[in-house]
């Protein structure tokens, strides 16, 4: 279980304060030994900020509703850090899903198990 | 991976109660089994809050309800009114909302899409009146929003304002406000919110302001449902409830402006959480009322029956809805709503069908009315109050939860009182170690989720996809805000705000200030910047 210092930033992209989801994964993934930094609620440009500050290897999103904000917040940081890899989790509707997948995102809808999430972490920083 | 030999289990309630195969009267605590003589309506009300239950007062049947622009939003609440809904709530969008912003503050417009996804856009008493379109406000009870502490005076303020337009004596005005410390501290931790003890203060005026002026209206409600769906199990939930209600008669006694009575009965319309546990959820709304005439009674000596008498409106758990095979949900609300109804609650709303996909859809919402309807006009279940009384088992457990729950209601005293608890990180650390629990149980098969963790092929036909609102909710919005600041008299806006801002820093009550506001046709944010100028921002104690 070597994480080998891999960082992961959390973000959540809408107002709607719900941080139970995003609290319990980045718990699941600091005890699988990744380091993760919470920035919160954060504007599409303050996740590429922290994206780029924290030199990170992988972000993690927690969207909900609309997902037009989490496709914008994903499309800039493509363009400052295109090698980091994305996945997103919350409350996102089946259509949106797959417009995101398209975009080559990985989500995790609810019900998603907490092992699933850090496998996924795992291989997308490249330990698997 | 479920457990595949029930012999192998450990047996015990969703809140960790030990369970027996089964129970018997040596089971019911002697001090409960003297309680169990008192018939319903009469207190300690375990029973029920009215004698003549569902046959004289049927629940109503009660659901949150809002997204896009106002119209879109007055449009489904009569329909919800149409399809039976026997009350409404209205709720704001929580971008704008919850934050006190206009929607061309910038942290709304980076997140323009999400606007009205949530509730409709209101930040003048010109949308609060298009939401209210035609709705029956003196016959009906509504629900006015402002869910989220500090927005509650606007949403109250506004909604009275629209009544008083329209002829309405503010006086037999029916409904209520919410304003709730579980969701703004706890639940649904906003960006920017003012410090509990301006919450407070904010929550003691509109309390006594109703007393002042509408006496039919409950002026807050406190959700035990926030907590609980954020984690809180049935007695926490129950035990922080009365140490939230304990801080709202410790802030009016202090005061000396109301009879302590008065706010006791401001307190006693409550909301609690449904989950799946059938019989341990219909107990907890059973110890919440006698809970209620115990606090009263030890704590503060009332014992006037018309003030000890809690009513409870009840939510099923959103958090119990699965993403997966969403029919299933159908299955979910109704059986949690029959928790309720056993449990004799006075108010339910049913989560949607697909709560966890989206807000709901129009079927979503009719099949959540209709769950209700057929509860109450196909099963009986309003023919006799309090089915469940005198089982051994859910007296046992009644009394179990009543017990713990006042432990964990003096864990909060001990911790400083419940605002301590909010402003410390210790409630939402009680809650956190729930949730890890719960995924912990889920990985090991102790819990089982049909759909999610066992039995996941899905065969149905019929694809949910999620409702998604209406797209020019924001532009409307902003066209309609620049309205307002183009065509108010601009000399009483200006003045209103600054009377508002003046009472807001000399500390006496701002409802009337507010009242004046709305009136003016000051809008949210310019009310939401002279919070932040005088109360400044809620430490938050976690990351969110």
């Amino acid at each position: 279980m070597n994480t080998a210092g891999k960082r992961i930033l959390m973000a959540k992209t809408g107002l709607d304060g719900h941080w139970r989801g995003p609290t319990v994964v980045a718990k699941a993934l600091r005890d699988a030994g990744f380091e993760v930094i919470m920035i919160g609620m954060a504007r599409p440009e303050e996740v590429v900020q922290a994206s780029v500050d924290e030199d990170v290897d992988l972000v993690g999103l927690n969207i909900g509703g609309h997902v037009d904000v989490a496709v914008r917040a994903i499309g800039m940081v493509r363009e400052s850090r295109p090698e980091v890899p994305i996945f997103v989790g919350g409350v996102v509707p089946p259509h949106a899903r797959r417009k995101l997948e398209a975009l080559g995102v990985e989500v995790y809808p609810p019900g998603s198990q907490l092992p699933d999430i850090v496998a996924a972490a795992r291989r997308l920083t490249g330990l698997a | 991976m479920s457990v595949d030999n029930n012999k192998d289990r450990e047996w015990k309630s969703a809140s960790g109660l030990p369970l027996q195969p089964f129970y018997s009267e040596r089971d019911v605590p002697p001090e409960h089994r003297e309680r169990m003589s008192s018939d319903p309506g009469e207190a300690p009300f375990q029973r029920g809050a009215h004698p003549g239950g569902y046959r004289t007062k049927p629940w109503r049947i009660f659901q949150l309800s809002g997204f896009g622009k106002p119209e879109d939003e007055n449009e489904r609440i009569r329909f919800l009114l149409e399809q039976g809904e026997t009350g409404f709530i209205m709720e704001h969008d929580r971008n704008t909302g919850d934050h006190c912003y206009n929607v061309d503050h910038p942290d709304v417009v980076a997140r323009r899409e999400d606007v009205g996804l949530t509730g409709a856009v209101m930040q003048s008493v010109r949308d609060i009146d298009i939401c209210m379109k035609d709705l029956p406000l003196a016959t009906s009870f509504g629900h006015a929003g402002g869910a989220v502490v500090q927005h509650a005076p606007f949403a109250l303020a506004g909604y009275w304002t629209v009544a008083r337009h329209r002829g309405l004596d503010l006086a037999k005005l029916p409904g209520t406000g919410q304003s709730d410390f579980f969701l703004t501290y706890l639940g649904c931790v906003t960006k920017q919110q003012i410090p509990t003890r301006d919450g407070l203060r904010f929550n003691a005026d509109i309390m006594e302001f109703c007393d002042k002026h509408l006496p039919r209206w409950v002026p807050v409600s406190i959700a035990g449902y926030n907590g609980a769906d954020t984690g809180l199990n049935a007695y926490q939930e129950l035990g922080a409830l009365f140490a939230n209600a304990v801080e709202y008669l410790e802030e009016i006694k202090r005061r000396k402006t109301m009879p302590l009575e008065n706010a006791a009965r401001a307190c006693s319309g409550v909301n609690f959480r449904a989950s799946m546990d059938l019989f341990e959820e219909a107990s907890k709304m059973r110890a919440a009322r006698l809970m209620w005439v115990q606090l009263l009674e030890r704590r503060y000596g009332i014992t006037n029956p018309k003030v000890a008498n809690l009513r409870i409106h009840c939510v099923t758990a959103g958090s119990r809805m699965t993403y997966q095979q969403p029919l299933n949900n159908i299955v979910r609300g109704t059986v949690m709503a029959l928790a309720a109804a056993l449990g004799g609650v006075q108010s339910l709303g049913v989560s949607g069908y697909d709560e966890a996909l989206s807000i709901p859809s129009e079927h979503a919402h009719q099949m959540s009315v209709r769950i209700q309807q057929i509860l109450q006009e196909e099963t009986n279940i309003q023919s006799v109050t309090d089915p469940l009384g005198g089982s051994y088992y859910v007296e046992a457990l009644t009394a179990e939860l009543v017990e713990r729950a006042w432990g964990f209601f003096e864990e909060i005293q001990e911790q400083g009182g419940f605002l301590a608890t909010l402003d410390s990180g210790w409630l939402h650390e009680r809650a956190a170690e729930n949730q890890s629990e719960d995924f912990r149980q889920q990985e090991s098969g102790e819990q089982v989720i049909i759909g999610v963790t066992d039995h996941q092929d899905d065969i149905s036909p019929f694809e949910v996809d999620g409702f998604m609102g209406v797209d020019d909710a924001y532009d409307v919005a902003l066209a309609r805000l620049q309205e307002v600041r183009r065509t108010r008299r601009e000399a009483g806006a200006s003045q209103a705000l600054k009377e508002l801002e003046r009472v807001c820093r000399d500390g006496s009550n701002i409802m009337p200030a507010m009242m004046d506001a709305l009136e003016s046709e000051v809008t949210l944010g310019e009310i939401g910047d002279v919070y932040r100028s005088v109360f400044g921002d809620w430490a938050t104690p976690i990351q969110t």
